[in-house]
């Protein structure tokens, strides 16, 4: 059986004002089934793109290249009916604002219902009865009367609990959650977090976690695969990546994080270590690495030519784009 | 599973959604659009029961009382020229008058809001046309439409309503297109479009139902300037035919004894005056509670 999802070498090319940007730079990825991965990076870095680009839900003239094999179909190639079966189907997504993301015409029951009419062809009473049973697994308490209940009059925490109940209801292989804890407040990110973790581990479907959180990250997925300028650079298991980051990008955003050994053996002091610049908005192909500007072991060589994804170690399946890789010591985070 | 509470900012502005669900009790709270919907109110009391409130058949004669003045016995506002009861007139009068301006305003929205709709959600090419098709109906005058309805197809009240429906139409296309351009932007519309439905249902399931607002206001704004054009096409004979009781053919027949009888003039013009009044006092309510920025 195929990986859930396969993607390779995926180029994305949107356009604004001024002109082409190309938002995905040839990235390849891999999601096993039952498997939990995250995409990492920096607003701008391209993971909410390649994420959007897995259902086809970017702007028309968008260029989007490479494949995109969901269950071994490939999504480029699928006709409008059947991507639709796909999306809410065998993947489903849930995004970053719980606010904003539930129609504020209909009761919830009513919005779980319509994904169960589409997907499991439920109706009338039996919807509503999976509707509150999904609810109920969201750890959305007295779901009958939640049931009726319009978005408004629920808090965010619920609101994202009933977006993943829409997600569930369509019994996703592979669900797809964009910054699904950005919103929320601590102790919310917390419970829903662990209802995902719950889930997955009664559903075992797929999970593509599409994060800036590294918290979040250390939290629920298997493997990380960390992006910068819309490349992949690097990829490796979530322990492996947590002890020895080998970019110089990823050991930055470990550095960052607060209270990490990391941060203050680098900043030498008690102080939040920052990575200096932001992430570069690309127009044309570059023949350097991409973060060669805010790299500090940035070398010529970095600045000639683009660095090719490469296996190192020390883990089995971590691979990085680097001439200059971090040491494979171990730090304790 | 236990649930902690924490402050939370999201939990304030449920409350204020709260109080804020019963729109048409803050509705109540405005003593214009009180106003505004009471009188609409009695003209649609006065139209659907005007067989059981005028005290005689509109089209009755009474040979006995030509041009009787007003608060004369038996008739409370005076008869016309053929004696007919002046009330009872203007109470039949409200139903061709309310007829024509919901059915036209009916028409435009009907038909305007889905071309609204799909054009704004489109955009492209057919948003295109279909704005340029608009601005010629816009730019064409009703009035001329209706002259034309009439020499071809002769003087009737379904004439005059597919004239002003006709040119009610741009209102409703523009704001329906504004409200979807708005709308498709909105996250739970990517969200719907992530679970799998269909273009058809974003638009009518999605978008449809969160612009009813603007709608109606649009449409409470419409029906008295349909009102007033359905007044004015009778006046000038384009619309119902005598001896039908209409508030605009009663101003016509005023015309001969503005002199001697101004009040024939004046009672079914105050008619028209103030149901329009009313109208817009309402729509104005209307607007102001659905808009954000007013509330």
């Amino acid at each position: 059986m195929p990986d859930i999802l396969e993607v390779e070498n995926l180029q994305v090319r949107l356009f604004d004002r001024t002109g082409p940007v190309l938002a995905v730079r040839g990235v390849s990825l891999s999601v096993g089934r039952g498997e939990v991965v995250a995409l990492v990076g920096e607003s701008g870095c391209g993971k909410s793109v390649t994420a959007l680009s897995l259902l086809r839900l970017l702007p028309r003239d968008a260029e989007v290249s490479g494949s995109i094999r969901v269950d071994g179909h490939n999504v480029l190639d699928l006709s409008p009916a059947q991507i639709r079966t796909i999306r809410g189907g065998d993947v489903a997504m849930v995004f970053q604002e719980p606010m904003t993301s539930l129609n504020p015409a209909f009761s919830v029951g009513n919005q779980i219902a319509e994904v169960l009419r589409l997907h499991q062809g439920l109706r009338g009473a039996e919807a509503s009865a999976r509707a509150l049973e999904l609810m109920r697994m969201v750890g959305i308490g007295d779901a009958e009367k939640r049931l009726r209940s319009f978005p408004h009059e629920l808090s965010g925490g619920m609101r994202q609990r009933v977006m993943i109940a829409m997600a569930l209801a369509g019994e996703p292989k592979l669900l797809i959650l964009d910054e699904p804890t950005t919103a929320l407040d601590v102790t919310t990110q917390a419970q829903i977090l662990d209802i995902v973790r719950d889930l997955r581990a009664r559903t075992g479907m797929a999970i593509l976690l599409i994060t800036h959180d590294l918290g979040v990250v250390a939290d629920i997925a298997d493997r990380v695969v960390v992006m910068y300028a819309g490349a992949k650079v690097e990829e490796a298991d979530v322990y492996d990546l947590f002890q020895a980051p080998r970019h110089p990008y990823s050991a930055g955003l470990l550095g960052a994080l607060p209270g990490s050994a990391l941060a203050q053996e680098q900043a030498g002091r008690p102080r939040l270590a920052e990575i200096p610049g932001m992430v570069p908005m690309l127009r044309a192909p570059l023949d350097s690495c991409a973060f060669a500007a805010r790299c500090q072991s940035a070398t010529d060589e970095c600045r000639a030519q683009a660095p090719l994804l490469e296996q190192v170690g020390p883990g089995a399946g971590h691979a990085v784009a680097c001439f200059h890789p971090e040491p494979a010591t171990t730090v304790s985070v | 599973m236990s649930l902690t509470i924490a402050p939370d900012p999201a939990a304030m502005l449920e409350v204020a959604a709260r109080s804020d669900r019963h729109w048409w009790r803050r509705l109540l709270r405005r003593p214009p659009a009180v106003i505004g919907l009471v009188g609409v109110a009695v003209v649609a009391i006065a139209a659907i029961f005007a067989p059981l409130l005028s005290p005689y058949s509109p089209v009755a004669v009474d040979p006995a009382h030509f041009l009787a003045p007003v608060f004369s016995p038996g008739h409370l506002l005076g008869t016309d020229e053929l004696g007919r009861d002046v009330l009872s007139r203007l109470i039949y009068g409200a139903q061709p008058t309310l007829e024509v301006g919901v059915v036209a305003t009916g028409l435009a929205l009907v038909v305007g809001v889905p071309f609204g709709l799909v054009s704004g959600y489109y955009r492209g090419a057919a948003d295109m046309i279909a704005m340029r098709i608009t601005d010629v109906v816009l730019a064409f005058p009703y009035f001329l439409l209706a002259v034309g309805f009439a020499a071809i197809f002769g003087p009737s009240l379904p004439n005059v309503v597919v004239a002003l429906g006709i040119a009610s139409l741009p209102g409703f296309v523009r704001i329906a297109r504004a409200e979807a351009m708005a709308l498709r932007e909105q996250d739970y519309v990517q969200a719907a479009i992530v679970t799998g439905v269909r273009d058809r249902v974003i638009l009518f399931r999605h978008l449809l139902p969160n612009m009813i607002g603007p709608v109606l206001v649009q449409a409470t704004l419409t029906i008295p300037g349909a009102i007033l054009g359905a007044a004015l096409l009778s006046f000038l004979g384009l619309g119902e035919r005598p001896p039908t009781a209409s508030w605009g053919t009663m101003l016509a027949d005023a015309q001969q004894h503005l002199f001697d009888d101004p009040w024939l003039a004046i009672m079914p013009g105050l008619a028209i005056f103030l149901t329009t009044l009313c109208f817009n006092l309402l729509g104005d309510g209307l607007r102001d509670l659905f808009d954000p920025a007013m509330s």
